[in-house]
């Protein structure tokens, strides 16, 4: 996978993390390769959440002058 | 004729007279064209003023009214055909054809003209589908022909502002019956369409007689509507009445009303289509988040993520479990060997001396450990270790 320096979009994040998950549970990282994953993992779930809570503050306030 | 100078003019009498010499040698001809007046004097004599259908033109006739009474009564602007010889009156110096038979051009024979243009223009293709241009989904500016202070008029512009109230016209307000009619509804529509900013071009006029619609049907009209690049709405006379300008438009509106309809969109209903494509626009958005938002809090909520300590534990388990193992087979292991020590303990009694000297036997051993078996190797003062069943003492062999 590329180097995440920049933000990456939802889809690459969410993509990211469902592999980070998939191979926590799989278990055969290492427990150093393992915290790093899980690491990894909250910083692109948060990425992830703040796409979605950003996108739908922004349908709701173009919602509202409308109505 | 005659010579003329300054110096030497001729009298008007002279003049009139050449003309009128001229004018009489010319014959008798038949001519077509509407009345647009009518004058009987008293006397025996009708003064007709008989224009062109089509362009800006007329001409005096008279005629005797016995020669009119065959053709009355005559409705107005009625087309007729006139057999005439034209006349010098010498007397004014005006021109007048003098009628000697007059027949009405009838409805019946002005249809059957009408149907004969119809079907020419038809074959040339001037009504044809490919040659319709669609109407503007929102005109820039509309341009509307039509008759002064016309209710036509009235209906297509209040119609219109109701339904976009920005709609901006051009209005050119023509004679749109008699003769007058074809030249200024052309002049009009030329300009229009010269006119960029205009879409789209209303031509309208409320209903009328057949002859009042006419000018509607006439060829140069309708050729100058075919060529049209702007889009062109007719709305003509009642449904029921087709002039050929209907063939040619891009829309034949059914009455004005119809027309304004046609030309601009209602606002309420785009207003309100607007809304409910924003409003499937937002649903579709927030369903794709809801269903995101659920695919990310599934992700988060699995045990691997949402109690990292599992990492430790699950590993301390496995170095507590493997540490019972390593004790538990350890134990076992000690437990192995200590019944084989006891096992080699006891063999190693069965195998000892000890029980032989017990009995009382001694065991004699050289100094250097070595069994004594054979007495021929002592010798006087070798050294002895004597073992019994209870201690040792050493000895000296003395013979």
């Amino acid at each position: 996978m590329a180097t995440k320096s920049e933000k990456p979009s939802y889809e690459e994040a969410r993509d990211e993390l469902a592999e980070i998950v998939e191979s926590l549970e799989d278990g055969s990282a290492t427990l150093e390769e393992s915290l790093t994953l899980w690491e990894r993992g909250e910083v692109l779930a948060k990425i992830c959440q703040e796409w979605l809570d950003g996108a739908k503050k922004l349908i709701d306030a173009a919602k509202k002058p409308a109505q | 004729m005659f010579e003329t100078s300054s110096q030497s003019p001729a009298p008007v009498r002279l003049v009139s007279e050449a003309i009128k010499d001229y004018i009489d040698r010319l014959g008798p001809i038949w001519i077509e064209g509407e009345i647009s007046e009518l004058n009987e004097r008293s006397g025996g004599m009708a003064f007709i003023r008989l224009r062109d259908t089509s362009a800006d033109m007329s001409i005096s006739v008279m005629c005797y009214k016995t020669v009119l009474a065959s053709v009355q009564p005559l409705p107005a602007n009625a087309r007729v055909v006139i057999y005439a010889k034209p006349s010098w009156f010498t007397k004014n110096g005006s021109l007048t054809l003098s009628a000697k038979e007059i027949r009405h051009v009838g409805v019946g024979e002005l249809l059957a003209r009408l149907e004969a243009l119809k079907e020419k223009l038809a074959a040339e293709g001037l009504f044809s589908a490919d040659r319709k241009i669609a109407l503007p989904r929102l005109p820039r500016k509309v341009g509307l022909i039509c008759g002064r202070n016309t209710d036509a008029e009235k209906d297509v512009v209040e119609n219109a502002r109701r339904r976009w109230p920005a709609v901006q016209f051009e209005i050119r307000e023509v004679a749109v019956q008699g003769a007058a009619a074809v030249v200024e509804v052309s002049a009009a529509l030329a300009e229009l369409e010269a006119n960029s900013e205009v879409d789209v071009i209303i031509i309208t006029r409320g209903g009328g007689s057949f002859e009042d619609l006419l000018p509607f049907s006439d060829e140069s009209l309708v050729r100058l509507a075919s060529e049209c690049t702007t889009a062109i709405v007719s709305a003509i006379g009642h449904e029921k009445d087709a002039p050929l300008l209907d063939y040619v438009a891009d829309y034949r509106a059914s009455t004005p009303t119809d027309a304004a309809k046609r030309v601009v969109p209602d606002i309420a209903q785009e207003i309100s289509d607007i809304e409910k494509i924003r409003d499937r626009i937002y649903r579709r958005l927030l369903s794709t988040i809801d269903y995101e938002l659920n695919q990310i809090a599934q992700l988060r909520n699995r045990p691997v993520m949402k109690d990292p300590g599992l990492m430790v534990t699950a590993r301390r388990d496995e170095i507590k479990a493997l540490r019972d193992r390593s004790m538990r087979s350890f134990t076992s292991i000690l437990e192995i060997e200590k019944k084989e020590l006891k096992g080699v303990k006891a063999h190693l009694r069965s195998l000892s001396p000890q029980s032989t000297m017990e009995r009382g036997y001694a065991v004699v051993q050289f100094a250097d450990g070595g069994i004594v078996r054979d007495a021929t190797k002592l010798k006087a003062g070798t050294a002895l270790r004597i073992r019994v069943a209870k201690g040792e003492t050493g000895a000296t062999v003395t013979d």
